[in-house]
């Protein structure tokens, strides 16, 4: 049995409502980072929160390292948790804070001290001991709650959207600091967001899930570059979708307002009629010598840094392009008559 | 949907109410435009005239008045006569009645008005509860005077019809005797007294604590019960390390007001005792009334004292709120 077994969850509110969680499973090994990804209302937060022991289950089970938790009161599962903002409390000092766990253990004072200024120290604040939470800024108020939750030594560390409420530029900080730390102590990690990027750059795994239920499971190339959903594609980076005809659909082979283009994977129902080419844009080349060619007209250039997002209308439809910026890129003009290409590899079918 | 009683009406320190209306101020400020500057500010100070006026018309000119005249004798000679008078046993019961009633009725009312505002926004109450008793809260605090007084003498005076009620429940003894356990009168009980007194004050005490305790509470996060539980905390620990001391500074500031409602109150008890139970108000009232025996500047001296005891109360509130409050201040 893998160190956190997850098994059926599911999880109603109230009679008549759907369910905010169904049939939720997923082991979960010793040490991984996982996070569950998807839109607001999905049941991701819910999920967490049964496994904290926030939530009773209306159905399934919980094991953690062995012993099944399902009955066992929020407050004496030992699983760690950060809230996604304000939940330090405001009257006690980071110092306090931090000791909050060992103190209601009945830990002793010189213990406490002891693993107070270890945890300060890995959270990089170790001056900040005596300060209340109102005199932090957001990000270090996380970092403390961060510390609080590691203090008690926690089997597992569940994240509830730990970052939503920051700076940009304090959360990508924040965010390698979250993965630095849970390396450093190995620790089993569960980390709920709605955002994509979060999710890709720090997860060992990836759950997608979308209206309570798990859409993928997998890691964040096989979630990027394979989704097996339409709901996991469209969610996870951006996706251009043509409707094509599929003419083979052994092969993949398709046509798309009378221009033939192949892909490299039979379609998903395994018949011809009407089906969507899916391709990110970063696979479309303007020119480019892909086996795959389709003309169209610029409509809208964006620079976005490091990378250039051309928009262009090819028949009905509306692609993006992405190109890399360099210094020598020729950004096409607007209205100009462009070709895109695509090689069969990069594209595949969909319903 | 117009904000109710209880969001408007917030124990806050003055100096609260002073920032916010300074930083309103300079957000107005910033609002006008560098030419019009001058007339904004003419039309500015128009606007708070009246409250000067008010104040000094009749705070300010009056209260001046009032601690000369605790100085004064009848013909406007400075003397401490008022004052050592303060210290008669007649008057110095009369002062330890009013905090009596003051104490009893702010600490009973503070107690119901908590966990009657716990019970609202933290237990499982429906919200028509809540609703409900929000406005009853907001009518019967303001409820307060005659009508209050009359109100109880005809539900639990000695002929009220709660009484009668009470007093009709009878069986017979063994002996024959009747016998009507539930009588408050023959029980010691009467409204006429200091305990039908801190009952009637009770009245509006606790719908006041509850409104101002209510929002307190409500700021109370849900983030930080499950943070302490999911530490390893009971609710006990929760509330003992965490719930209370965050809450203490609004139950003191509201504590506060209720003291100084009850301890100002005169026209309840005048009306439900016809002035029997001797208050501070009272004994200003039958000195300063113009009877026979009245001293009006003695009335003053009373009065006076009165001030000196909120003042007290209020530099006690102000040391403890400074502890209790510690972690708010920046």
């Amino acid at each position: 049995m893998a160190f956190l077994e997850i098994s059926g969850i599911t999880k109603h509110f109230g009679q008549g409502a759907g369910a905010a969680v169904d049939d939720f499973s997923l082991s979960v090994e010793r040490g991984e980072f996982i996070s569950f990804l998807g839109p607001s209302g999905c049941g991701k937060t819910t999920t967490l929160r049964v496994v904290a022991g926030f939530e009773q289950a209306n159905a399934g089970s919980v094991h953690i390292n062995g012993a099944e938790v399902s009955s066992v009161p929020a407050n004496r599962r030992n699983v760690g948790m950060v809230f996604q903002a304000y939940a330090l409390f405001p009257n006690m000092t980071v110092a306090e804070n931090v000791g909050f766990g060992l103190r209601v253990a009945g830990q002793p004072a010189a213990l406490m001290q002891a693993r107070v200024a270890e945890m300060l120290e890995l959270i990089r604040l170790p001056d900040y001991g005596r300060r209340y939470p109102h005199q932090l800024s957001g990000g270090q108020q996380q970092r403390v709650a961060l510390a609080r939750a590691l203090a008690v030594q926690p089997q597992l560390l569940l994240l509830d959207e730990p970052l939503s409420a920051l700076d940009a530029k304090i959360r990508i900080e924040l965010r390698s600091e979250i993965r630095r730390i849970q390396q450093e102590l190995k620790l089993t990690t569960i980390y709920v967001t709605h955002d994509q990027e979060e999710a890709l750059s720090l997860s060992d795994r990836i759950v997608v899930m979308n209206l309570g239920r798990i859409e993928q499971v997998g890691t964040p190339f096989e979630i990027y570059n394979y989704p097996r959903t339409a709901f996991t594609a469209s969610f996870v980076g951006h996706l251009n979708l043509l409707p094509v005809q599929v003419t083979d659909a052994a092969t993949g082979a398709c046509t798309f307002e009378g221009t033939a283009l192949a892909s490299s994977q039979p379609a998903p129902n395994k018949q011809a009629g009407s089906a969507r080419l899916a391709i990110r844009p970063e696979e479309l080349v303007l020119g480019g010598a892909g086996a795959n060619r389709l003309s169209g007209r610029v409509l809208s250039v964006n620079f976005l840094g490091n990378v250039v997002r051309v928009r262009v209308r090819v028949g009905a439809v509306e692609l993006s392009v992405d190109m890399f910026n360099e210094r020598k890129l020729v950004l096409p003009a607007v209205d100009a008559q462009v070709v895109l290409s695509f090689p069969a590899h990069a594209c595949w079918l969909m319903d | 949907m117009p904000p109710l009683l209880h969001q408007v009406f917030r124990p806050v320190p003055f100096c609260t109410y002073y920032r916010m209306a300074e930083i309103a101020d300079t957000r107005l400020a910033r609002l006008q435009p560098r030419a019009g500057f001058k007339l904004a500010a003419v039309w500015t100070y128009l606007g708070v005239l009246p409250f000067f006026v008010f104040i000094i018309a009749f705070l300010i000119f009056p209260a001046t008045n009032l601690f000369a005249g605790a100085f004064q004798d009848a013909k406007g000679n400075f003397t401490l006569v008022n004052i050592q008078g303060l210290f008669s046993p007649y008057i110095l019961k009369a002062y330890r009645t009013s905090l009596e009633v003051s104490l009893i009725t702010s600490l009973s009312g503070g107690v119901l008005g908590f966990f009657v505002a716990y019970a609202i926004t933290m237990g499982a109450a429906p919200r028509w509860v809540r609703s409900m008793l929000l406005t009853f809260s907001g009518l019967a605090a303001n409820f307060g005077g005659v009508p209050l007084a009359f109100a109880f003498i005809a539900t639990m005076g000695r002929t009220g019809f709660v009484t009668a009620i009470l007093k009709s429940i009878c069986y017979s003894a063994a002996d024959a005797s009747k016998v009507c356990p539930l009588d408050p009168y023959e029980a010691g009980f009467s409204l006429y007294s200091t305990v039908g007194l801190a009952v009637t004050y009770t009245y509006f005490q606790f719908p006041l604590m509850v409104l101002v305790i209510t929002p307190a509470i409500e700021g109370l996060k849900r983030e930080w019960r499950e943070a302490a539980e999911n530490l390893g905390a009971s609710a006990w620990q929760y509330w003992w390390h965490i719930g209370f001391p965050v809450l203490l500074p609004s139950i003191l500031g509201a504590t506060l007001l209720l003291f100084g409602s009850a301890f100002g109150a005169y026209a309840t008890a005048q009306a439900l005792t016809g002035g029997s139970i001797l208050l501070v108000t009272i004994v200003i009232g039958q000195q300063i009334r113009g009877d026979v025996l009245g001293d009006t500047n003695l009335g003053y001296a009373l009065a006076f004292g009165m001030v000196v005891v909120m003042a007290v109360c209020i530099a006690l509130y102000t040391v403890l709120d400074r502890r209790t409050s510690r972690w708010l201040r920046r």
